[in-house]
């Protein structure tokens, strides 16, 4: 079997998809929220969750360590937590003097794949930019207000995302 | 003082929903108009759900709750990229300033 040769590999003395195993078990418990009485129809699922996750995603090929992930997340809620009161100011004040503009930035420091599209997503709830369109490695934007430091913020979100996935920042 | 807290962060909540639709309403075009809805109002849903879970009954009750976030944060980033995306295929200009009003 191609796919279970790479199990094991990366779990240190656990096989790697106990790890996943955990991780469903705990998402059951909190969807049934801490209610054992169908635990047979959640140990079932979780099973069939595991199973899934390992076909689908296979170990070792997306390894994202522990340190970068903190720091993205803590960059995400922080910037999108500036996004959301920049953009209720704005809508608030009396006039919304807004100075839109569409952007293009280059996405080729990222491979391509999930990297490019949790760029897009991210950008999405980051302060003023807008995801427009997404081609190869070009990443149309619309920006809110064009003389905001956009793509400053921008390159800084994808120095995060590049760490995340392991490439060079 | 939890008790407190919870609805300090539902009041939050409720004001930034509610300027993500005043920015709905003002906002010159659709692609404006997308920047609000989803910067506003995730920041509105994550409030919400936050006093929520402060008073929720258990932990798993709470962190449930809390799950409802990053799954409708997604939802949201990827539906503004779909409008925003198709309405540039449509061949929808920006709003470039005042010279319309």
């Amino acid at each position: 079997m191609e796919q279970t040769r790479g199990a094991g590999q990366d779990g240190g003395w656990f096989p790697y998809w106990t790890r996943r195993f955990v991780v469903f078990a705990v998402l059951w418990w909190v969807l049934a929220e801490g209610r054992f009485d169908a635990w047979w129809l959640g140990l079932v699922g979780v099973a069939l969750a595991t199973w899934g996750s390992m076909r689908l995603l296979p170990a070792g090929r997306h390894g994202v360590s522990l340190a970068p992930t903190l720091r993205f997340l803590a960059f995400f809620v922080w910037n999108s937590l500036r996004g959301g009161v920049q953009v209720a100011a704005m809508a608030l004040r009396p006039r919304p003097d807004l100075a839109p503009a569409l952007i293009e930035i280059d996405l080729s420091h990222l491979p391509p794949g999930t990297a490019r599209v949790l760029m897009l997503n991210t950008l999405g709830l980051m302060p003023g930019t807008l995801g427009v369109r997404l081609e190869e490695s070009r990443l149309r934007l619309h920006v809110l207000d064009a003389r905001l430091p956009v793509v400053a913020e921008a390159r800084e979100l994808e120095a995060h995302i590049a760490r995340l996935f392991g490439g060079r920042p | 003082m939890i008790e407190l807290a919870g609805n300090l962060l539902l009041l939050i909540g409720a004001f930034f929903y509610f300027a993500g639709t005043v920015g709905l309403v003002r906002f010159p075009d659709v692609y404006t108009r997308l920047h609000a809805l989803a910067k506003a109002d995730n920041l509105g849903l994550g409030c919400v759900l936050a006093g929520l879970a402060l008073q929720a009954d258990s932990l798993a009750a709470a962190l449930k709750l809390l799950l409802i976030w990053p799954l409708a944060l997604a939802a949201s980033a990827a539906v503004s990229y779909a409008i925003a995306n198709r309405a540039q295929a449509l061949g929808v200009r920006p709003w470039q300033g005042e010279e319309r009003s």
